[in-house]
Formats: structure tokens, C-alpha cells, sequence
């Protein structure tokens, strides 16, 4: 059942242009971070691997940004607009609701991510990283972004409003964000560190590193990061359960 | 911080050596004369780009009249520019490596895999220990540079920059013609 | 299988407001039954019970002799034209309604789809972008959907609501049509000529309790008012 929803959300994210808007915004961000690698002066004196780490900051944060805006409306948008009331009359479950909004939501990382491929493949041309950096964009990314849709969903669930999902979650992204920027100047205090070593971006950021810069390429030389990302995802997915027991249990329509 | 202290230590005992060294030409009996003899090998093959994997070799001999036994051997990096040591960890090297026993007369080889994390000027020494010993046996310096890889081809990445925009813009008209006449055909 | 409907001691809490009021109530299989109650009744609070959208704090409903409210097996055999009349604006009108084909799984679902929208009157319009429509067409979409899986029982909610009264007499027309195909309708206006024209029973709801239940004739006797219509019943049942 789950795959109406899916088709009907691909549909949409066409025939509205929606998508559209964000690969081309996505592109002109790659585009012009690989066009500053080329020709600002103190960038293009980076080392190749660092760069290649830049860029894959670029590509997780694009698509971080445009993921948590596009999901923030995808659910509360049926409340909004007042179409949840008809969907819900028929026999889809909430699961099959939710599993579907999700699949079309990561479909739209998937499609970032095909963007950013030729980017990798040219700027780490000569390298011996491209694979990696590849696969563990991929991995990585999808790891992160399912985590971060899972918990938006939950947010929706609670709220209902586009507008309140949209600044708790951008809350949340620029808590996580931000740390993660300037996480090596305060890894000695021990409170950072922790946030550091429970941060989810921060230790996609340190993993990318891991691969591009120290060449550590196996999935083992990385389980130290990509555990606390999966710890991230099982959280934001338990969340989600919650909020979706509070929502069948207070109904389509809720009590305003 | 440990490191650095021991590292200090180093260079203030190399100093001492060095310098009695120079003005007491190779002595049996002097206090530093050095049982032991190292040499880097590989001076010419050090210089690379970052990313090199390059091996560093050496040889350590025993120029003594004795078996010397215990010896274990160190190898030191360190960034020219900031003076500092660099963490051999990062450079996925073996730091230290224990030979054991070396009878007199006899060489040893001695084999580092480095991998050039950074760009920069390092410079490079090997460093014995004998068991029991106070003094530290160390070669002479090694100078080699690590440049940064240029690799990003403006030829390359410039078709990317701009032809994906531009490839994304099309498929965006082309998406937008063929629903809008397919809803016109279909009225 | 002769009762479509029964709720008994139904209610639903609003903050402070009970919304609905332990309402008791029975529809008959094939009745056209009219549901009446000025503004904040509850008429809407009822079919959002009835089809599943909200649970009630108290009491039962059941559909069809023994589903539940709510259950997939209720789902599948009511159609349902509820308050909120929100549609996807980016979608033509034959992409919506097959959407909710395939939800209901329906068999041969475009087929069905086409076949829907010739009985709502929207042939023509089919690929057109609902975002296009006009309120009568977007209210006559809805009706279409509540067809799709050919439901045997109906709830409307003000199904005829800001129609023109061309538009209004197809639906009655419409509806009429299915009651008479044994389609059970639970019809719920304001519009007093309608209910009186259309239903064969009526109940009457206040402040979220039942006030009166029957045919028009009884609720004359109830009231009292033996020569009177439908409004004047209406009126002096929900007077405070
Ligand atoms: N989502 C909600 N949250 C809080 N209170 C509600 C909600 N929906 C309805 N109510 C309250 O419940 C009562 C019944 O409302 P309901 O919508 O069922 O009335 P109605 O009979 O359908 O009215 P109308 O004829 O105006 O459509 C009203 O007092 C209303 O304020
Ligand atoms: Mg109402």
C-alpha cells in the first residue's frame, strides 16, 4: 500500500516543480564550491584530500538543509491542506502512510546524491579515494538523512504545523551543526568531547575525514563513527514510534 | 605532551654528542663514541606528494667489537615549519621496531612504510636505544619535502560546474513540456 | 444484516465541550437518514467517529450489524464525504481519484476511476488540474471519491454545501439513485427542504445529544406540531 503514497509523492515532487528547484539549487551550491576550489587562492592551495573533505561537507550539509526544509511540510502538509482526513478513510495504515513518505523523502537524498557523484568523480580525479569517498557519501549520508527524517516525521506527527516542524528542526540541525564546524578546537573539554563523540553530523564529518584525509577506507577503520550515527537513527526512529502513538491515539483530527 | 618532553630530552642529548663528536674525532674511548652506525638509505626517494605511500629504509650496524643486544629502533618525523613533531599514528607508521641482538660487525636493515598525510618540510632521523643504556644513538637528519597534490583539472571540473545546472534545467523544461501536453492532447 | 449503523452511549470530549453526548443511535440498511443539529452539534464529530478518524472517549459505534468504527472491514465498505474538503491541487482529477482506486483496491481501478467521474458530471474535466476546479467541481470530485469503492453505506457531510442549485439537484438526484440501488445514506445538512424531500428517517442532534429521532411524522407527533415542516420542528427542537 505504501507504494501509492510513494508514487504519488514522486509525482508530486515532479509535476510541481518542487524537486526541480531543489537539484537546481543543489548543483549551483556544488558547482560553486567546486569552482572555489579551482580558483580562490587559499582554497585551491588545499591540500587535494582536504578539499575532498570540504566538498564532502558540501554535499552532507546541501542536502541535510534541503532534506529537513522538504520534509518538514511533506507530512504536516496533509494536515495543513486537509487531505490527511481522506487518506485515512481509506484503508492505509499509518505505516504504510509513513514508510511511503520516508521512501519518497530518501528518494530525494538519493537524487542529491547522483548529483554529487560527477562533482566527487572530477575534483577527486588523480586520487585514489573516489570509490570510497563514494560509497561512504552514500552510506554515510543515507544513514544521516534517514535518522534526520525519522525525526522530523515524529516532530510533524506532534505538531501538525509546517511552520513549527520547520524552526524545531532547523533548531535542531543548526545545534548539531554548528558544534561539529568547530568541533577540534574544543575536543579537550570533556563536555564538548562527549557531544562531540554523540554528535551524529560530527561523526559523519570525522568519518569522511577518517576516509579522504587519513585514507582509512574499511568500513571497521570507521565503526568508531558510523556506530553513534546508527545509535542516531534507532533514537530518531523510536521517536518516531512515540509520536505516532500519540497521534492514533488523539486522532486524525486533533483536539485545537 | 609526554612525547614532546622526551623529544627535548632528545635534542638536548643529540646536541651534547654532536657537538663532543665534532671536536673528538671517532675515539673508541670517548664517552659518545656510538657502538652503533645508522644511515637513511632512501634520501632520494623521500621527497613525494601528499598521499605517497613511501618506504623508508635504513641500516643499522654494529661498528663495535662486541654484541650489542637489546636495540630497539625509533623513527622520528618532524614538521620543519611548525617544529613539531608529527604524529606517526596519522602516518600510518610502525614507530618503533625492536632488532634484538647485533653481533659485531654485522648490519641490519631497517624498513619504515610512511604514508604522506600532509604537505610540507619535515625532517627525519633514526633513533636506537640500547637496553641499559642512558644515551640514545640517532642519524643525522633528513631533510626530504612533501608537496601538495594539485590534482583538481580545471579541464574537468569545469564542464561539471557548468553543464550540470544547465543539464538539470533542461530535464526540468523537457518534465514541465511533455505533462503540460499530455494534459492539453487528453482535454 | 439489517442495522448499518448503531452507536450506543457514543462520546467525544473537546476540552470542555462534550462534542457528542453518550448518543445512541440505529440506521436501518437501505435508509436515507437524515442527521440534523445547528452549527457545533457535533454532526461532524459523529461521522469522524463513525469512520474511524477519531476514537470516541466513551461508548461504541458499529457499522454493517458487527465492524467497528474505524476497522479496515468498515473501511472498505463505507464511502465517506467528509467536512474537510482538501485535495491534492497539482493532480488532474483522474490521477486523484485513481490514487484512492488503488487505496481502496479496487479492481480494474481506472476503469472505475472513468466510470466515477462520468456519474459526478466530470467527463470532461477529467484531466484538468483540480487547482482549476471550481468549488461545484471540487465537491462533485468529492463525491466521486466517496463512490470509488463502491461503498454500501455513505456518509455525507453538507455534501451539497455552496452548490448552485443545478448542482445541488444533480447530487440529490445522484443520491437518490443510490439509496434506491440499497446504498445506505447517512446524510448530514443544514438545508431542512432537502432532509425533508430526501430522507426517510431523521435525527435530530443539540449540543451533542440525540433530541428527537424518526420520520417526519413522528417528530410532528413528538413536537406537536402535526401541521408543521421540517423547520419548524428543527427550530423548536434545538431552541434553548
Ligand atoms: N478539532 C476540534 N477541537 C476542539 N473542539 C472541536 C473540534 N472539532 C469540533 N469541536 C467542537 O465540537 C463541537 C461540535 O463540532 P462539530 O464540528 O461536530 O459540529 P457540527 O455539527 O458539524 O457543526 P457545523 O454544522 O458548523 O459543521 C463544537 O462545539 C466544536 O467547537
Ligand atoms: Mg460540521
Amino acid at each position: 500500500m505504501f507504494k501509492y503514497i510513494l508514487v504519488n509523492e514522486l509525482r508530486a515532487l515532479l509535476y510541481t516543480w518542487k524537486s526541480m528547484v531543489w537539484f537546481l539549487i543543489t548543483s549551483v551550491i556544488f558547482s560553486f564550491a567546486s569552482y572555489l576550489f579551482l580558483t580562490d587562492k587559499e582554497l585551491s592551495l588545499l591540500d587535494q584530500s582536504e578539499m575532498l573533505w570540504l566538498l564532502s561537507k558540501v554535499i552532507i550539509g546541501t542536502a541535510l538543509m534541503i532534506i529537513t526544509v522538504d520534509a518538514s511540510s511533506t507530512i504536516t502538509g496533509e494536515f495543513e491542506k486537509e487531505t490527511a482526513e481522506s487518506l485515512f478513510l481509506t484503508p492505509l495504515s499509518l505505516k504504510d502512510f509513513v514508510l511511503g513518505k520516508l521512501l519518497a523523502s530518501l528518494s530525494l537524498w538519493i537524487a542529491i546524491f547522483l548529483i554529487a557523484v560527477p562533482y566527487i568523480i572530477v575534483v577527486s580525479a588523480g586520487s585514489h579515494v573516489t570509490a570510497a569517498f563514494i560509497m561512504f557519501v552514500l552510506m554515510l549520508g543515507t544513514m544521516l538523512i534517514l535518522g534526520f527524517q525519522m525525526m522530523i516525521f515524529g516532530i510533524s506527527f506532534l505538531f501538525r504545523s509546517s511552520k513549527n516542524t520547520l524552526t524545531t528542526s532547523l533548531v535542531i540541525l543548526l545545534a548539531l551543526v554548528l558544534p561539529a564546524t568547530f568541533s577540534s578546537t574544543l575536543k579537550n573539554n570533556p563536555l564538548s568531547h562527549f557531544l562531540s563523540v554523540t554528535n551524529p553530523i560530527d561523526n559523519v564529518f570525522s568519518s569522511l575525514d577518517n576516509v579522504l584525509v587519513d585514507y582509512q577506507t574499511t568500513l571497521t577503520g570507521n565503526l568508531k563513527y558510523v556506530f553513534p550515527v546508527l545509535i542516531f537513527c534507532f533514537a530518531a526512529f523510536a521517536f518516531m514510534l512515540y509520536s505516532t502513538k500519540l497521534f492514533k491515539r488523539s486522532g486524525v483530527v486533533k483536539n485545537d | 605532551m609526554h612525547r614532546k618532553s622526551f623529544l627535548t630530552l632528545l635534542v638536548i642529548s643529540l646536541t651534547v654528542c654532536f657537538a663532543s663528536a665534532n671536536s673528538l674525532p671517532a675515539d673508541s674511548g670517548s664517552v659518545c663514541s656510538p657502538p652503533l652506525s645508522m644511515s637513511i638509505l632512501s634520501k632520494l626517494a623521500l621527497d613525494g606528494i601528499a598521499g605517497d605511500y613511501v618506504t623508508v629504509s635504513a641500516e643499522i650496524k654494529n661498528i663495535s667489537a662486541k654484541t650489542i643486544t637489546n636495540i630497539t629502533t625509533y623513527l622520528s618525523l618532524a614538521d620543519e615549519e611548525t617544529k613539531l613533531p608529527v604524529d606517526l599514528e596519522d602516518w600510518s607508521a610502525e614507530k618503533g621496531l625492536f632488532i634484538g641482538t647485533i653481533d659485531a660487525g654485522q648490519k641490519f636493515p631497517l624498513e619504515w612504510k610512511i604514508h604522506f598525510v600532509k604537505a610540507g618540510k619535515y625532517s627525519l632521523i633514526i633513533i636506537a636505544e640500547i637496553q641499559g643504556e642512558t644515551n640514545v644513538l640517532t642519524s643525522r637528519v633528513t631533510h626530504f619535502a612533501v608537496s601538495p597534490k594539485h590534482n583538481l583539472n580545471p579541464g574537468q571540473v569545469l564542464p561539471v560546474a557548468l553543464g550540470m545546472p544547465l543539464f538539470l534545467l533542461v530535464i526540468m523544461m523537457f518534465a514541465a513540456y511533455t505533462r503540460r501536453s499530455r494534459l492539453m492532447k487528453s482535454q | 444484516m439489517n442495522i448499518a449503523v448503531k452507536t450506543e452511549n457514543l462520546s467525544k470530549l473537546y476540552g470542555q465541550t462534550m462534542a457528542v453526548d453518550r448518543l445512541s443511535l440505529e440506521v436501518k440498511n437501505g435508509e436515507f437518514f437524515g442527521f440534523l443539529g445547528p452549527n457545533g452539534a457535533g454532526k461532524t464529530t459523529t461521522i469522524r467517529l463513525l469512520t474511524g478518524i477519531i476514537r470516541p472517549d466513551e461508548g461504541t459505534a458499529i457499522i454493517q450489524e458487527n465492524l467497528p468504527a474505524g476497522s479496515i472491514e468498515a473501511k472498505l465498505i463505507a464511502g465517506v464525504m467528509p467536512e474537510s474538503r482538501g485535495l491534492y491541487e497539482w493532480m488532474t482529477a483522474r490521477e486523484y481519484l485513481s490514487l484512492f482506486a488503488h487505496l481502496y483496491s479496487v479492481h480494474n481501478a481506472i476503469k472505475a476511476t472513468d466510470e466515477k467521474l462520468s456519474i459526478v458530471g466530470l467527463s470532461h474535466e477529467k484531466n484538468k488540474r483540480i487547482g482549476a476546479f471550481s468549488r461545484g467541481m471540487k465537491q462533485r470530485l468529492c463525491l466521486a471519491r466517496a463512490l470509488i469503492n463502491k461503498p454500501k453505506i455513505l456518509f455525507l457531510d453538507e455534501p451539497t454545501l455552496g452548490l448552485d442549485p443545478k448542482g445541488q439537484e444533480d447530487i440529490q438526484i445522484l443520491l437518490k439513485a443510490l439509496n434506491a440501488d440499497g446504498v445506505t445514506i447517512f446524510y448530514s445538512s443544514h438545508l431542512l427542504n432537502e432532509v425533508a424531500m430526501l430522507c426517510s428517517r431523521i435525527a435530530v442532534i443539540h449540543h451533542g445529544k440525540l433530541v428527537a429521532q424518526g420520520t417526519i411524522s413522528q417528530l410532528q407527533e413528538q413536537t406537536g406540531l402535526t401541521n408543521s415542516g421540517l423547520k419548524d420542528i428543527f427550530l423548536k427542537l434545538t431552541g434553548d
